[in-house]
């Protein structure tokens, strides 16, 4: 049979010798390098983030770094940073592809490659990979890179930020790889290029030449590596850095039963009506160490911008597996080392040009983690994660100041950060970046000093997260005022049905959804000094639906009987000063059974408003006396009657 | 009353069958398995993307090629020859 690398003798078995055969360097050496790319990488990234003017960087750590060894190692990528694993695991690819597509022969000391074709390299147009090639002696030994979101690369909508793009034209500059520096000097075309195109460009530019400093910051941590361990060594630990994760990825493969496991997730709808569902589907096929993950049978592209590449489906799966199966050990390119991915062309998770445009990836990219989730639940037991929010239900508003400035948020005033899912480990966090970002949130300081916004809003939503022994993190609500008019884009794709799945007996979060209140004939905040209701349903009558299943009468979320409302029914909002948008994200998903938690477990989530007293008896069997408004403190749990109705759950068949 | 959504159809990728011919020229040990059992179809992994022939029964890989930077991706510059 065909050598494959599959059966070689584990690391940790290797005498010395064979160790140093294997990786030209002893152990200690490996490990010293293995950690030392982790620290250029994120001493790369940590300054950028210190130094960087776009609030995308600055503010959302919108940007990853990694390192990938040379052309004649097909491109091992041995390292990424700790920040956006949504790039991270597309820079695999995107340094390849760039590199062989420009020739490898052809780059010299002192350039810069750049890239952001999501088909060629992943992601969305606006985030530009610039790679630089690493010399020793003439030699090109290794590839640093790091990609980040530039605020703009141009298309029909500022900042980019729209699931209502119909094609690649509409999406931004498209850049093949090309050089942005050369010689250590800055190609003017290739700047000229993308600021004739793209808007914001007194932040880029900035932006682009910390970039470029960061890069050079890696190339001489790097440079510094070659010099005292030498170069055999340094590419040997490169080999070593991704055999780890791919020596872990396939004993955590082979410990799954073999077998075929299947799942599936959808997208409510695109951008240009509410009459087409898309479904990702997912047929997992393990035998032995290997896995064969097929998303045959998924929906065709979509034909607005939801669509992802198929670099980020590769990355979804990468993570997903990570989750579930080995969560230990690194990620980078060899965790794939025994995974092959079975992907169409023109689906929605691997959409092709000019038809098929990408720029809301991750709306796909997160149905394919959960599509994997839900396939391999049943194959990893109590290993299971709950579903997060699913969605970014990404909210961008531009508009201009008095003054004639022009503004604008990104990602910073929708439903852009929410709950995790339960794991066997205890209950999810409520609030931050879902399963494939590592983002920061920005601050509501910043908003308010930047932009002419008021954050009124940024709070939990009781009864809204998944029950389970192990709770789901609650919805987050978010209520943005605008103080002047404005335009914006709103994306929340997923609130038909909850992302948050319940897993191992948990339940589902609850869904999502997204209002605007017009201060005129609304609720105007300014005027009332009040903040507009949560749960009063009666609140949400003057309100104006962008996305949700929803009351058609009160228009409050009702997600037995509501209707859908389909976010693209407005691809541009106007609003009025003083407009408010209000964001639901999806709650997460519980683990385990809500019947078997704690009484004081739940307790705690009653004074702490995570659960209503109502929720606690009907949907963990607890009786909680007291006012967790007016006295928290003064909570109880009355056992007798606790024991009482779990009991009569029991007898029912629930519990 | 308007019908509800629908969901887009699916896509799949194309299994091709191999011959036993072709198997004995790429020098694959079949172990005994009929040349049925073998599929050839191109799939995405650490590397980048490859053609490979599996047996189906097993999920044995018992050949690997490179394929093309971009797999099943076709860019809009593709074909133009510019001179």
């Amino acid at each position: 049979m065909t050598d494959l690398g599959v059966g070689k003798t584990p690391i940790k078995e290797l005498t010395d010798a064979e160790f140093e055969a294997r990786y030209n360097c002893d152990r200690y050496t490996a490990t010293v390098l293995s950690n030392r790319m982790r620290y250029i990488v994120e001493h790369m990234c940590t300054n950028l983030l210190h130094h960087a003017f776009s609030l995308i960087l600055r503010d959302w750590y919108d940007f990853a770094a990694t390192i990938s060894g040379p052309a004649s190692m097909n491109y091992p990528m041995s390292t990424v940073s700790n920040s956006l694993v949504l790039f991270s695991g597309a820079m695999e690819h995107a340094v390849r592809n760039a590199v062989e597509e420009y020739g490898p022969e052809n780059l010299k000391p002192g350039d810069v490659l750049m890239v952001n074709d999501p088909y060629r390299a992943g992601n969305h147009v606006n985030d530009i990979c610039f790679i630089r090639p690493v010399f020793h002696d003439d030699q090109l030994v290794t590839f640093v890179a790091l990609r980040a979101h530039q605020l703009d690369m141009g298309g029909i909508v500022p900042a980019g930020f729209s699931a209502t793009k119909k094609d690649v034209y509409e999406t931004g500059l498209v850049i093949p790889p090309m050089l942005a520096y050369e010689n250590d000097q800055p190609v003017q075309h290739s700047f000229h290029l993308i600021f004739n195109n793209a808007r914001y460009c007194a932040l880029l530019l900035p932006d682009m030449i910390t970039i470029y400093q960061n890069l050079l910051l890696g190339e001489r941590l790097m440079k510094e590596s070659f010099e005292r361990y030498g170069v055999d060594a340094w590419l040997g630990a490169i080999n070593y850095s991704v055999d780890v994760p791919a020596e872990s990825m396939a004993a955590a493969i082979k410990a799954l039963p073999d077998g075929v496991y299947e799942g599936s997730d959808l997208v409510d709808a695109d951008g240009i009506d509410d009459t087409l569902e898309y479904e990702i589907k997912v047929k997992i096929t393990k035998a032995g160490e290997r896995l064969e993950v097929d998303f045959s049978g998924t929906s065709q592209q979509a034909r607005t911008s939801i669509n992802a590449g198929v670099f980020d489906t590769l990355t979804a799966t990468g993570v997903a597996l990570k989750y579930v199966l080995d969560p230990k050990t690194a990620f980078n390119s060899g965790a794939y080392r025994n995974v092959d991915v079975v992907l169409p062309g023109g689906t929605i998770c691997s959409a092709t040009p000019p038809d098929g445009p990408v720029f809301l990836y991750w709306e796909a990219a997160q149905p394919v983690l959960l599509a994997i989730f839900k396939a391999l639940e049943p194959a990893v037991g109590e290993n299971a994660v709950g579903g997060d929010y699913g969605s970014l239900s990404i909210h961008n508003g531009h508009g201009v100041l008095p003054d004639g400035t022009p503004w604008v948020t990104v990602a910073q005033c929708g439903g852009e950060h929410g709950p995790w899912g339960a794991t066997k480990s205890g209950d999810a966090d409520s609030y931050g970046g879902f399963y494939m970002a590592n983002n920061l949130d920005p601050a509501t300081e910043a908003i308010e000093s930047e932009l002419p916004i008021v954050v009124l809003r940024k709070e939990y939503v009781p009864d809204t997260a998944g029950v389970g022994y192990n709770r789901g993190g609650a919805s987050v609500l978010r209520d943005s005022m605008y103080l002047t008019e404005a335009h914006h884009t709103s994306s929340p794709v997923h609130t038909k049905r909850s992302s948050g799945a319940g897993v191992h007996g948990g339940k589902d979060g609850r869904n999502g959804a997204t209002w605007l209140f017009s201060a005129e004939g609304g609720f105007d905040v300014a005027q009332r000094k009040d903040l507009i209701p949560v749960l009063d349903p009666e609140a949400y009558r003057q309100s104006t639906p962008v996305s949700g299943m929803l009351d058609p009468d009160t228009k409050a979320i009702d997600v037995e009987k509501g209707e859908y409302f389909w976010f693209g029914a407005n691809p541009l909002w106007h609003t009025k000063s003083n407009d408010v948008f209000r964001y639901i994200t999806c709650g997460g998903g519980g683990w385990g059974n809500p019947y078997t938690r704690e009484p004081e477990r739940v307790l705690r989530d009653v004074r702490d408003e995570y659960v209503s007293i109502e929720a606690a008896a009907r949907d963990f069997g607890v009786i909680i006396t007291g006012d967790p408004q007016k006295d928290p403190e003064g909570l109880s749990i009355d056992e007798a009657a606790t024991d009482a109705r779990r009991a009569e759950l029991r007898n029912a068949g629930m519990a | 009353m308007t019908d509800g959504p629908s969901v887009a159809p699916g896509l799949s990728v194309e299994r091709e069958d191999v011959s036993e011919d072709e198997l004995r020229e790429l020098g694959v040990d079949t172990s005994g398995a009929p040349a049925s059992d073998f599929k050839r179809y191109p799939v995405l992994s650490e590397g980048g993307w490859y053609i490979v022939i599996k047996n189906q029964k097993t999920m044995e890989t018992v050949h690997r090629k490179k394929w093309t930077l971009l797999g099943p991706i076709k860019l809009v510059t593709d074909g133009l020859h510019i001179a």
